[in-house]
Order: C-alpha cells, then sequence, then structure tokens
C-alpha cells in the first residue's frame, strides 16, 4: 500500500496531464476540465460502463473506449470531442429514446432529469426509429409504500442496482430480462420490504424509481430549498429540503455534498414531512380550569413571570432535547444558571448524566472531534454497543461502502442481528447488556491473558473463561477478534448508545482503548449517537456536571432521573422541558407522570402536544428544523449549520427566541439575538467552537468524501470528566425474553411519529426475535403475539432476525401504542418478557 | 393667378359646391350600409380562430381531459398569472395519471400573449375567442379549471370572421350577450 506512486502523463484533447497511475480517462478528463456524460457512472459505485455516453477515442485504438472502466495509461492520447465520438453520443441518445415512454408532461423527475439535460445538450433532435415502442408496462407499479415504479423510462444504467448492493446493502433490486428489455426492479416486481430509504429513486438519473409520497403534488423548479442537516440521527447528513407553498413536500441528498453524498435513509428522505403536519403547536397554550387553553405571548411569559421567582436555584430544573441548535441549547443552559441559577439541567430523559458524563470521556469527546473517514482509514474497525443499520443508517453506508474498497477488518459485536453483518469480517453475538464482558474478554485476549498496566486493578482478578461466558459468546470468537486487532497498526471503534443503556460497559471502552494505545497503535474512537444534536447539546453544557465545553462547573445539579425524583420528594417546584418528551422516553412512565403532576409549575416549549405537553401549565410553542437556523453538531463533532426554509406556523416562534423571550422576563438584556452572535459566544464560552468553521458548507468535493477537518470541533482545554463505574445491571430471573430497546430504522424517537410517511411505513409496533427462538416457540414472522412482562403486557406483531443472539426481544422505543418503558420499572432489574402467540 | 380663376371661385361660392359635395358624403353615408356592429344589442364579432382570448381546456374525444398538468404553461407565462397543482387520479379522468388539481388563470394579470398554448405539450390549453371578460365582481378575474373545461360557445371548428346575430341578456349578476352562429355575415371593413 506504501509504494512508490506511479505518474502516468496523457494527453487529453491535446492536454498534458499527469494523473496517477490507474485513473480512469473519465475522472481525468474531469480534472483537466472536459466534459464527459454519463449516466452510469458514479464515484462510489462500481464502473460497470453499461451507458456507453462516455465513449471517447484513443489514438492507436481503432474503436471508441468507454471512459469511466478504462485506466489511464502513460502516454495515451485522448480525444473527448472529435466528429465520431460526438456522433455516437447522439446515436446513443437515440437508441435510448427508442424506447423511452417520452412522458415527459407526466413525469415527475421532467425538469430535472439527466436524460433530458443530455439529449438537450448531445442528443439528436430527432428519432429515426418508427417502430412501436416497447413498453414494460402499462401502468407504474408500486415498489414499496414509497418508491413507484416506471420502467419504461429506464435507460439501464444499473446505479439503483449497484447503490442497493454497494452502499446500502439491502440487496433487493437486481436486472430483470436482458438487453433493451432488461428492467430494474425488485425479485419478480414483488412489493419489497426493505429498508426504505429512497436512495434508488435519489440516483435514479430518469423518472423511473420515483417517490410515492412526492407524486404528482409539484414541478422541481416550483420548490425553494435550503441546504440544512437532516435533524433525525446523530449522522448529520446534509440534505436540501423543499417546499411548495408553505408545505415542505421533499427532502434530497446531493451528489457530492456533505458526508452523505447522495444517500439518505428512510427518516431522513421520507420523515420531514412532520415540519408540515397539522398537529403543530401554533399558539401559547395555559392552563385554565384543568385544561390547556390558547393564550397570548404575553400571558403565557407574565403566568411564567409570576410563578418562577428570580434566582429560583435548587427548585428549578430544565430539560433541552438533543434536537434544539447549538444556539438554543447554550442560550438554555445560560437561562438556567445565570437567570435561575439552578444547576439541575440535562439533554435527555433516558440516561443517567454521570453514565453520559463517562461515556463522553470513555469515548473521548473532549479530546475533538474524529471523522469517520478517519475511523475508516483504520486497519480494524469494532463496532460495539449500537446497532449501526438502524440507529444511524448513513453511517452503515459509509462503513460498507469503504469496507468493500480497501483491505481492512470490520467487527461487529452487537446481540441482534443487522445489515452490516454481512460486509463484516467478524461479527460477535453478545447477551444483552454485556458490552463490558465482551470488552474486558478482548483486552483480556489481546494481551495474552494477562492485564496490560492500564487495565491492571481492574482486570487483575478477571478470568476470561467467566467474562466469556458472562457474555454468551465463544472464545474463539474473542480471540479471533484479538488476533485481528493485534495485527492491526491503526484501529477504530465505533461505540453506541448501548453504553448509556447499559453503562457498565463504559469504563471498560476507555480501558481498552488505552490498552490498544499503550500496545502501540492509533486508536480513535467515535461515538454513534441517535440524535441529531446530542453531541452538541453536551458540548453545550446541557449536563448537571459540567458547563460548556466540558468545562467544571461550580456545583453539580441533578439530572434527569434525579430531577424527576426530587419533584415526587416535593424538592423540586420547577420545570422547564425544551422539546424533550420526558414521560414518553424516561424508563418508567407511572413514575414520570406522577412526578411530573406534582410540579408547581411545568413549562413545556414544543412543536407538537407531545405526552409531556399535556401534563404542563405553560405550553410555548417553538419551531422545527426547517424554520430557524443554527448549527448542530454530528456524532463526529463537527459543527454544521441548518437552513431556514419556512416561517414558523401561527404564532410559534424559533425556539432562540422563546429561551430569550423566557430569559428577557427577568434580565431585559438577555441574548444575544441572533444565532450568529450567540455562535460568538459558544466560540468563546468552548473553546472547543473557537476554531470551528462553518465556511465548508455547500462545497462541493468529487471524490465524495467530506474532508473538513477544520469542521471538527477541537480538543477541550477545561475539560473536567470522570468516569463512574457502575454495577452491572442485573435481570429478572423470570421470563425467556431479555427485553432490549433502542430506535427503529424508520423512527427517532417519538418525534417521528408525528411524519404521515413514516408512520404509513410501519405503523403498528413489532417486537424482534431471533428465528430459532421463533422456531422452537412455533411463531412466525407476522404473527400478532402478546409480550408479557411483570409490569405491562402489550400485543405486538412479530418480527424474526435470522442471525440475532438467541432469548433477546427487542421493542423499539418509538411506539405510542406500547410505550417500551411501561416495561421498565425504577430501580429493578432489566425486565424479562415471555412471547406467546395470540388466538383469536 | 388670372381673372379666369377668380371668376370660377365666385361661382362655386354662389352654387354653394363644396357644400353640397360634403353633403352628399354625409347624405352617402346615411343611405349606405352601416359598418358600425350594432354591439351588444344586436350582433356580436367572431374572432378569426386566430384570436387569443380567454383560455380554454380541452377534451379528447373521450371526454377526457387533455391537461396532464406539466405546469410548462405556468413556466412559460411571462406574467405568472397561471396557477397549477397537479393531482394524482387514475379513473380516467384525464389522458394520464396525473391531472390537474387546480388550474387557474388570473386574466387581470394575462397579456394574452399564447405562450402557455405553444408550451402545452397536449394542447390542452388555447386560447379561446371569449373576449367579453368584464364582470362586476374582482374574483371572477380568476377563473378556475371546472369553468375553462366547459366548451366556449364559439366551437373550434368555427371559421370566424364573422359579426353574427345576437340577443342582450341583462342579469342582475352579469350581462351576455349571446351569438346565433347560424346567423352570420361578413362584413367588409
Amino acid at each position: 500500500m506504501h509504494g512508490v506512486i506511479i505518474m502516468a502523463t496523457v494527453k487529453i484533447n491535446g492536454k498534458e496531464i499527469t494523473v496517477q497511475d490507474n485513473t480512469l480517462i473519465l475522472d481525468a478528463a474531469r480534472d483537466a476540465g472536459f466534459e464527459i456524460p454519463t449516466f452510469c457512472y458514479q464515484a462510489d459505485l462500481m464502473g460497470i460502463g453499461s451507458c456507453r455516453m462516455c465513449l471517447v477515442e484513443i489514438e492507436g485504438q481503432k474503436k471508441l473506449q468507454p471512459s469511466c472502466i478504462t485506466p489511464v495509461l502513460h502516454g495515451m492520447s485522448i480525444n473527448t470531442e472529435t466528429p465520431t465520438v460526438i456522433s455516437a453520443r447522439a446515436s446513443m441518445l437515440e437508441f435510448l429514446l427508442a424506447n423511452h415512454a417520452l412522458d415527459c408532461p407526466v413525469c415527475d423527475k421532467g425538469g430535472e432529469c439527466e436524460l433530458q439535460d443530455m439529449v438537450y445538450k448531445y442528443g439528436p433532435h430527432k428519432g429515426r426509429h418508427a417502430e412501436k415502442k416497447f413498453k414494460f408496462q402499462e401502468k407504474d407499479y408500486a415498489l414499496s409504500p414509497v418508491i413507484i415504479k416506471n420502467s419504461n423510462r429506464c435507460v439501464q444504467c444499473q446505479k439503483c442496482v449497484r447503490v442497493c448492493a454497494e452502499v446500502v446493502g439491502a440487496n433487493v433490486l437486481g436486472a430483470l430480462g436482458r438487453g433493451d428489455h432488461q428492467e430494474e426492479t425488485s425479485f419478480f416486481r414483488h412489493f419489497l420490504d426493505c429498508d426504505q430509504d429512497g436512495n434508488c429513486i435519489e440516483v435514479c438519473p430518469v423518472g423511473c424509481f420515483m417517490r410515492l409520497p412526492y407524486r404528482y403534488r409539484t414541478r422541481p423548479w416550483d420548490l425553494k430549498g435550503a441546504d440544512t442537516v437532516c435533524p433525525y440521527c446523530g449522522t448529520g447528513c446534509r440534505m436540501v429540503i423543499e417546499h411548495r407553498d408553505g408545505v415542505l413536500i421533499r427532502s434530497k441528498a446531493q451528489l457530492g455534498v456533505g458526508l452523505n453524498s447522495e444517500t439518505l435513509c428512510a427518516r431522513g428522505r421520507f420523515g420531514c414531512d412532520f415540519a408540515s403536519s397539522t398537529e403543530r403547536l401554533k399558539t401559547p397554550l395555559i392552563r385554565r380550569g384543568g385544561s390547556l387553553e390558547p393564550a397570548s405571548w404575553e400571558e403565557a411569559l407574565g403566568y411564567i413571570k409570576e410563578h418562577i421567582p428570580v434566582n429560583i436555584g435548587n427548585k428549578m430544573g430544565g430539560i433541552a432535547s438533543p434536537r434544539l441548535t447549538n444556539e438554543e441549547l447554550y442560550l438554555f443552559q445560560k437561562l438556567l444558571r445565570d437567570i435561575f441559577g439552578s444547576p439541575n439541567l440535562d439533554s435527555t430523559a433516558r440516561w443517567e448524566p454521570e453514565a453520559t458524563e463517562g461515556f463522553i470521556k470513555a469515548t473521548g469527546m473532549d479530546e475533538g472531534g474524529v471523522s469517520v473517514f478517519d475511523c475508516m482509514e483504520s486497519d480494524s474497525v469494532l463496532v460495539i454497543g449500537s446497532h449501526l443499520s438502524d440507529e444511524n443508517p448513513v453511517t452503515d453506508y459509509i462503513v460498507r461502502r469503504i469496507k468493500n474498497t480497501r483491505r481492512m477488518s470490520l467487527i461487529i459485536a452487537s446481540p441482534r442481528e443487522m445489515k452490516l453483518d454481512s460486509s463484516a469480517t467478524i461479527k460477535l453475538r453478545h447477551s444483552p447488556g454485556r458490552e463490558a464482558a465482551v470488552l474486558d474478554a478482548i483486552a483480556l485476549a489481546v494481551n495474552a491473558g494477562k492485564p496490560s498496566p492500564a487495565e491492571g486493578a481492574a482486570l487483575k482478578d478477571a478470568k476470561i473463561e467467566d467474562l466469556i461466558a458472562s457474555a454468551g459468546v465463544t472464545k474463539g470468537a474473542v480471540e479471533q477478534i484479538a488476533q485481528r486487532l493485534l495485527a492491526a497498526n491503526s484501529i477504530a471503534i465505533i461505540a453506541g448508545m448501548e453504553f448509556l443503556r447499559h453503562p457498565e460497559g463504559i469504563p471498560e471502552l476507555g480501558l481498552l482503548k488505552e490498552a490498544l494505545k499503550s500496545s502501540g497503535k492509533k486508536v480513535l474512537v467515535m461515538p454513534a449517537l441517535d440524535r441529531a444534536n446530542q453531541r452538541g447539546a453536551w458540548e453545550m453544557g446541557v449536563h448537571p456536571a459540567f458547563g460548556p465545553g466540558y468545562g467544571p462547573v461550580k456545583d453539580k445539579g441533578l439530572g434527569c432521573a434525579g430531577m424527576l425524583e426530587a419533584a415526587n420528594r416535593g424538592d423540586l417546584d420547577m420545570m422547564y422541558i425544551a422539546g424533550a418528551d420526558v414521560a414518553a422516553m424516561h424508563p418508567d412512565e407511572e413514575f414520570t407522570r406522577k412526578a411530573l403532576l406534582k410540579l408547581k409549575l411545568l413549562v413545556v416549549q414544543d412543536i407538537f402536544l407531545s405526552e409531556t405537553a399535556k401534563l404542563a401549565h405553560v405550553v410555548l410553542p417553538g419551531s422545527s428544523f426547517a424554520e430557524k437556523e443554527g448549527t448542530f453538531t454530528n456524532q463526529e463533532g463537527r459543527a454544521q449549520i441548518i437552513r431556514k426554509l419556512l416561517p414558523p406556523p401561527g404564532k410559534a416562534k424559533r425556539d432562540l427566541d422563546v429561551i430569550r423571550a423566557v430569559g428577557e422576563v427577568y434580565d431585559p438584556s438577555f441574548g444575544p439575538k441572533m444565532p450568529v452572535l450567540v455562535l460568538d459566544e459558544i466560540r468563546n464560552a468552548a473553546g472547543m467552537y473557537a476554531h470551528v468553521s462553518l465556511a465548508f458548507n455547500n462545497k462541493r468535493n468529487t471524490e465524495n468524501k467530506l474532508d473538513n477537518r477544520h469542521a471538527l470541533v477541537q480538543g477541550s482545554a477545561t475539560s473536567a470528566l470522570s468516569v463512574t463505574r457502575f454495577s452491572a445491571a442485573t435481570t429478572e430471573p423470570e421470563g425467556r425474553f431479555h427485553l432490549t430497546t433502542g430506535n427503529h430504522l424508520f423512527h427517532s424517537g417519538r418525534f417521528s411519529r408525528r411524519s404521515g410517511t413514516l408512520l404509513g411505513l410501519l405503523s403498528a409496533a413489532v417486537v424482534e426475535i431471533s428465528e430459532k427462538d421463533a422456531a422452537s416457540l412455533n411463531l412466525k414472522s407476522g404473527d400478532k403475539v402478546k409480550v408479557k412482562g411483570r409490569h405491562y403486557e402489550a400485543i405486538l406483531s412479530l418480527k424474526t432476525k435470522k442471525g440475532s443472539k438467541e432469548g433477546v426481544a427487542f421493542i423499539a422505543e418509538n411506539y405510542d401504542d406500547v410505550p417500551v418503558n411501561r416495561f421498565f420499572k425504577k430501580g429493578e432489574p432489566a425486565p424479562r418478557v415471555d412471547i406467546t402467540k395470540v388466538t383469536y | 393667378m388670372g381673372d379666369g380663376f377668380k371668376i370660377f371661385e365666385l361661382v362655386k361660392k354662389v352654387l354653394f359646391t363644396d357644400f353640397v359635395k360634403g353633403l352628399s358624403i354625409t347624405l352617402g353615408y346615411n343611405v349606405s350600409r352601416s359598418i358600425t356592429h350594432r354591439y351588444p344589442d344586436e350582433e356580436k364579432w367572431i374572432p378569426y380562430r386566430r384570436f387569443r382570448g380567454l383560455h380554454t381546456l380541452n377534451k379528447d374525444e373521450h371526454g377526457r381531459e387533455l391537461c396532464v398538468a406539466c405546469e410548462l404553461c405556468s413556466k412559460a407565462c411571462p406574467t405568472q398569472c397561471i396557477t397549477v397543482i397537479p393531482m394524482e387520479d387514475d379513473t380516467g379522468r384525464g389522458i394520464a395519471d396525473r391531472v390537474a388539481k387546480v388550474w387557474k388563470v388570473d386574466l387581470v394579470r394575462c397579456l394574452f400573449c399564447g405562450y402557455c398554448e405553444d408550451a402545452c405539450p397536449t394542447r390542452a390549453v388555447r386560447l379561446g375567442r371569449e373576449y367579453e371578460l368584464a364582470c362586476i365582481d374582482s374574483r371572477c378575474n380568476v377563473r378556475q379549471r371546472e369553468e375553462l373545461l366547459h366548451p366556449q360557445p364559439t366551437p373550434e371548428a368555427f371559421e370566424g370572421g364573422v359579426v353574427a346575430r345576437a340577443t342582450f341578456i341583462r342579469k342582475k349578476r352579469s350581462i351576455k350577450v349571446k351569438a346565433d352562429l347560424m346567423n352570420t355575415k361578413k362584413r367588409s371593413i
């Protein structure tokens, strides 16, 4: 790999250029500034040279050669604009149009169609084919709830098939037939049960794959767009959201822009319609006589002023959603700490603040950003504690794409089967919540059974056999992993949200990192987060134990769980919850509701009337990501701009203005007013952000990798974090299945439930178990089953997965009809459940 | 300039020659055929086919709407007076499963340039021969699809360029001049 780079000098249209040997003629020509049209070529897909649009003339060769699969050779002389080439292009287009439906006025792609552009530019403007056009089918057919297909427009470029197999890894599309009767579709045109991410739609140069929700709603030239960042998971995909007449109609990715390039997942591509939902809150609400009544902003703010005294201190608590922008989060913690004098702050209802603090330390978030592309440069990548394919689908695409193009090993440790397994060198199925044992076992195996100095005390008495038994894995697999890690010079660990659900693994993560580092390896750790601005929320100091930039705070406050307990005891009177749906997301729903109802004042700022908002005294309508400006920091630590597309609905305000308005009630100088000015203040307050450059936004790159390291946050100089050891969690003795939870592929938290399209993808709640378990219980996928825990039982439909660990049941945390948090009880061991078939 | 000319002028004055000449023109018009259209009471001008009046949305021979809501007319429109919102309908309402949910034109903005006709790939939109667009309520300046889909009183096949007998109908909310296309006459100008 580290040999001398051989250069080749070639002549393109008489211009002499020197490029790296093995460069494709197409890339070389494009670099030299010559345009070559293509349909089937895409930088990150395998070249197949099928569309023949990129034919060029190479001197000395009789036939024209496809430039997208022909590498340059030293001394080659290439012509891209000779009459032969030009007429070949025109003829190619004539052939493509021979059977093309030419129903541009009806086609949704009309106006942004590559075939239209190409024919306009290179094409023959009349065809000589008088025969009747061949038709695949008369009517468009739906391939999935979001994809509709018209094969008559196909140009057989097979980009859809390749993106599905190579990037998404779903492998559900293929080519039926041969020649001009080849049709790229699902297996015999069956209805797809795939990731529904619509990447096939995005790469399709013509109107062959189309979005069903977008179908016949508008024309591309009617849309006004804003380049922004996806509000769902922590991957931080760049996308363009577009509206017509104030209704958010679609979101799309752009080739070569952002770390995701042209890919998005189902949530990002189809889930943004929540912004135009009719259920949005449009006016402030005040509880009057038991019910929430519409009120004016003056009344709502007056109500708050009347009830919350300034400097209320410990009696007040604040929870802000990790979907707010950095600017809003910063102002929120400033409001709580400076105006109300309260240290009680949290950004999540799901985890203990000690766990998040430890996780930040263990994954080295305070040491600055780590790019996912840097991680994928490593010799070995370990994915642990994350169901990457469901929680961060686009990170999964990046990992798969790069894994398939270079020699490296990918190790996946997870209790459940996931799509990325097919790319894994080694996959390890461990018992749920046993990441700690897995990591310890790996660490011991790496050091041949003896703990390294870094892990000395912690692992002194540990025996690899015990750890393996507790993790439910085989010794062979662990040793194989250790071998791979030992053979690697550089290692990247992608650590996910399971560490926060089962925090006893956090110190072990830190230990393995140190152990590998001490044996002279380069180690990178990247957290895989499931909320768009979770990292930003921590870095803005929305946490009880640290301030902006992970700096120390005067006195540590309570986290979400602590606040609820204090409220239940009567020690906490007031809460300001911005965006978070605590009642729905906090484990142990009953207790949460009880605690929230005991509050003297609950102020909720949200865009929908969430479960928490229904309990509030004052509800302030905020804005969705499409209605404000600001920055999100993704899981890598990359700060990216989100842009405003629409005005907030009705009397709703930007969240920044809402927080500022509350602050101004007490201190008229509370501010700053503009997001940009807040960012300036953040740069001063948090050193990590001092050098963050947002200039890379809108920058295109042809290489399809975002190499903007200057966009990553720096290390924190003032970091004062500590890792807490958690005692190992216990599980209930009864019940066949260990119940686990997380995000569903089509949902993220509760707010994706407001998207009509995503609801259509998966309306009923699903419980997922392994195929083996299902077989032994005589159940099959699709059956209605009863899931019975100690505190709650529910009827769900069953989904089986082939390679999952046995004895694990998974229910996503997103369904409002089956709130999985009802299975959990505060202070009790992890629940186990039984699954039985429902017979009617 | 001789005396003869002076005498001639004098004779003309005595005999009122110029007066008679002028009067003969006036009297001539009095007895000749009138070129004034007795519009709106008795007659109405039916323009030629090339005339560009109120928009009409056409249907094909099976009664299906030709408009596929491709929005090219609204794109081509220099005054942005056409609004099209498409929708899906495969009940056979249109020639394709894409039909217009909304197709409206703001006649106050429209300059009747005919670009929309030119842009239309299915010949759905044509500028018809209706030119009586005045009304007493400004809302009627925006004409909706439903209204435009009704065939105009002058069929496409009718040659035009004639004056038709007409009746003037006055109602409370509107006035209308109804032409009788069977009773027309060419009028030379």
